[in-house]
């Protein structure tokens, strides 16, 4: 059964600092390169990222993802919704890109239940899988909002 | 390579983007780098126990990999929406059986402009995005809309 009684609840805000190194990780990873003198200059080099005409070294277009994964995000939902991670499915990710987030940003992340539902499977008449949305804002130091991140769970 | 709004046409085919095959070592690479260490993707033993033959890629990863398509199609700053549905699992090569599994965790990433249109000022464009493996299952179904400023 879904427990509709957490939408809307609001996870504590996590703040954390975007390390240029972490950046480069990054890129390397979702690039399928060894090390980080393979990738995009942009996200290791500020030189290089000035010159494609960024402030600094940016982030690549899924790295908010980490602002929920390095800050326990995994754990704290399985706990808070009780969910059982052997089930758990993620099932859909949207990014909004509001603003730049380059290396050194301080990252305030907020996020919240949005919706929690039941869902029949197409293949499987009569059983369901609960739903859950997430929705984050990322905020820099600076207070702007520079990303929104919705997140659909499955329970399968 | 990078688009120019005014010659830019619905329907236009984006340029195939191919990656993998992908291996265990490259999900362990992806879940230092971002922090998401679900045994799902690196701990065969926690795979059996959910009723799988082995460790799956993390859906993040694929639309990571997605993401550097884009982000060869446009300028990245440019970016203003990416959205992903994660469709099926995608399973590790095996260094035992390389021409076996290859196929399965090798993908193509494509997109096809599906409008083009102005919104505050400024000039967009929407794709969609597919993702499949090289036996042809579909892995991630989505889309982006990128500004030309």
């Amino acid at each position: 059964m879904v427990d509709k009684t957490k939408v809307g609840f609001e996870f504590p805000a996590y703040t954390m600092r975007v390390e240029e190194a972490k950046i480069a990780e990054f890129a390397a990873a979702v690039a399928l390169k060894d090390n980080t003198n393979e990738i995009n200059p942009i996200y290791c080099d500020a030189e290089a990222a000035k010159k494609a005409g960024y402030r600094g070294i940016p982030v690549p277009p899924t790295f908010m993802t980490s602002f929920f994964f390095l800050t326990g995000g995994l754990k704290e939902i399985i706990r808070t919704l009780n969910i059982d991670l052997g089930r758990l499915l993620h099932s859909e990710e949207e990014y909004e890109y509001l603003g730049q987030i380059y290396a050194g940003d301080v990252i305030t992340r907020k996020m919240r239940v949005v919706d929690i539902y039941e869902r029949g499977k197409k293949d499987r008449g009569g059983r369901f899988v609960n739903v859950t949305v997430l929705e984050t804002e990322v905020i820099n130091q600076q207070g702007k909002l520079v990303g929104k991140v919705r997140s659909t769970m499955v329970e399968r | 390579m990078s688009l120019i709004f005014e010659e830019i046409n619905i329907g236009d085919v984006l340029p195939e983007y191919t990656a993998g095959p992908l291996t265990r070592t490259h999900f362990v690479r992806y879940a230092g780098a971002s922090g998401d260490f679900n045994p799902l993707h690196h701990d065969e033993t926690f795979a059996r126990t959910v009723g799988l033959d082995r460790v799956i890629a993390h859906g993040m990863l694929i639309m990571g990999i997605a993401g550097e398509a884009i982000s060869s199609w446009i300028t990245q700053k440019n970016l203003r929406k990416f959205h992903a549905r994660f469709m099926s699992m995608t399973e590790p090569v095996d260094w035992d059986d390389l021409d076996g599994t290859a196929k399965r965790a090798t993908i193509v990433v494509t997109g096809k402009v599906v409008n083009r249109f102005e919104e505050k000022g400024e000039k967009l464009i929407r794709c969609d995005i597919v993702v499949k493996d090289l036996l042809g299952s579909r892995k991630l179904d989505g889309y982006f809309i990128a500004a030309f400023p």
